[in-house]
């Protein structure tokens, strides 16, 4: 299973998530939002940022709770809250805006 | 027979033990422990009742250990166990029971219910019939050393960013300091105010620690999944490092299986008993109030209450503690009803949290918790285990309740004198 980006095959496992983080890029993430039925606008990449500067610093996909805390911040309460992250990402700000991310499917505590 | 039914049962078999016979032949059917669980409670359907959720190894309890029952068994009588069988109670080991522990305490004849419950998960897990997630769970913390992957780098990062924000140094892998502190996953990559605060008390206090690059993780899939091996192994990570630098105490973080697993089942599990002590931070952070060392400043005057965690309260003895502290630092503390020893779980514990097949129920089931905050209608919940407060939080927003929840540490931090 794999995408098709500018010529170039990338290799994703069986829910969509690509196997080697390294080959993420700008483009990618179209092509993925493209398969999740996903238009990519500023607000869309706004949160696909943030995701992929929080994995940079912690290696670790954010915590919804702790996406919505920081989109607070830049989008305001009006935008930064779990309904609006929802309206974006269908499937769930976690597990779709990390998919087109690049980065791994987020997991749980127990 | 499959091999993995054989594998199941045999490992039922072998946790009949003394105590489990006399359960099973003190039980006498009188159903109080259903009254006593929330799942029962809550949907009003009988095949909830804790003692029911034991039946495949009562059967094989009364079939193999019983004289009658062997007597049945030679004539071709009594039911034997069944693949189905195991399949069919996987809902009720796993789904509809957190391990709160009400039901054994409100037993008339003493039956440990609840450590029944544990007893049935190893043999449920042996016969591959524990959920996806905890599965998936196990295999992360065996290879990657926590449930949610490898934290090592959140945690780094975190801890630099404490010592930037107050200034304080925080140790890692430092020999010969007073205690070695554990986290849960959970804190780690969602809930990570908690280092920061107690990094502020600890150091207002005097009191010397550090964490382990080794051992930071406090939770414990081998619990909630049902396997001693997988338990034995993450107790032993934790037990090998204090070991190795030499701390008197290990504070057990705000995580109410991390409690069960290293205070409780720990020692029972590697066969020993700990050159070490292990204490709570709650526990830790009232005798630091009774010694004068940790001084508050102010008061919230917010109206809250207080969510206790299952395993930390009624299976862990910690009662008076966090309200003590409480009192210190908020003049409008109001308990919901039944709270302390016999409160009501937030229907997360025991794994329920992470299994997607139990969400319904456990938002079913949190409907006994919601009439008791709307009771109250409080501003804010404290709690001191950080799944309690990640369940809270969800369920809140589940039902449109505009609550703010806290973990008990943060808050003290927030009313430390000079802060």
């Amino acid at each position: 299973m794999a995408y098709q980006v500018n010529g170039q095959t990338v290799e994703h496992d069986e829910e969509g998530y690509i196997t080697n983080l390294g080959d993420w890029s700008k483009e990618l993430a179209e092509v993925i939002a493209e398969a999740e039925e996903i238009e990519m606008d500023d607000e869309r990449w706004e949160v696909v940022n943030f995701l992929r500067e929080y994995y940079d610093e912690y290696q670790i996909a954010p915590a919804v709770r702790v996406l919505i805390k920081a989109l607070k911040k830049s989008m305001g309460p009006e935008k930064g809250n779990n309904k609006y992250m929802y309206e974006l990402f269908p499937y769930g700000p976690a597990k779709q805006a990390c998919k087109i991310a690049g980065l791994p499917k987020p997991t749980g505590c127990v | 027979m499959s091999a993995s039914l054989e594998k199941g049962l045999n490992a039922l078999r072998e946790q009949i033990d003394a105590p489990v016979a006399s359960f099973f032949t003190s039980c006498v059917s009188c159903g109080i422990c259903a009254e006593a669980c929330l799942f029962y409670q809550e949907t009003g359907d009988p095949k909830y009742t804790p003692i029911h959720k034991l039946e495949p190894m009562r059967r094989i309890w009364s079939n193999e250990f019983t004289l009658l029952g062997r007597a049945k068994s030679m004539l071709g009588m009594g039911r034997k166990v069944t693949e189905q069988d195991l399949a069919d109670w996987e809902e009720l080991v796993y789904d509809s029971c957190t391990m709160c522990g009400r039901c054994t305490l409100v037993c008339p004849v003493g039956n440990d219910i609840t450590m029944m419950i544990r007893k049935m998960r190893e043999g449920m897990s042996a016969s591959g019939n524990a959920p996806e997630e905890l599965v998936a769970g196990a295999k992360r913390h065996w290879e990657k050393g926590s449930p949610m992957g490898d934290l090592l780098p959140a945690l780094t990062a975190h801890v630099k960013n404490v010592e930037k924000s107050t200034g304080i140094q925080v140790n890692v892998d430092k020999k010969g300091v007073d205690y070695l502190v554990i986290l849960s996953a959970q804190e780690v990559a969602v809930y990570n105010e908690v280092i920061e605060a107690l990094a502020r008390i600890l150091d207002k206090a005097g009191v010397s620690w550090t964490f382990s690059s080794e051992a930071f993780e406090g939770t414990n899939v081998g619990i909630q999944i049902g396997s001693k091996d997988l338990a034995r192994e993450f107790v032993s990570r934790t037990v090998n490092a204090a070991e190795k630098l030499k701390v008197k105490g290990v504070i057990s973080p705000e995580c109410g299986h991390a409690y069960q697993a290293l205070r409780w089942e720990g020692p029972n599990l590697i066969g020993r008993t700990y050159p070490f002590e292990v204490v709570h931070v709650i526990e830790l952070l009232d005798r630091l109030r009774a010694d004068g060392r940790l001084k508050t400043k102010g008061m919230d005057h917010a109206k809250l209450t207080f969510h206790d965690p299952c395993q930390i309260n009624r299976r862990g003895g910690i009662n008076h503690e966090p309200r003590r502290l409480l009192n210190m630092v908020a003049d409008n503390f109001t308990e919901t009803e039944d709270a302390g020893t016999m409160n009501w779980c937030c229907g997360g514990g025991g794994g329920v949290g992470s299994n997607e097949s139990a969400t319904e129920l456990r938002l079913q089931a949190f409907q006994r918790k919601k009439r008791q905050f709307e009771a109250v209608a409080p501003e804010k919940i404290v709690t001191m285990c950080a799944y309690c407060h990640h369940i809270l939080e969800e369920s809140l927003e589940h039902y449109d309740m505009d609550i703010e929840v806290q973990g008990l540490t943060e808050l003290m931090a927030e009313y430390l004198e000079d802060a």
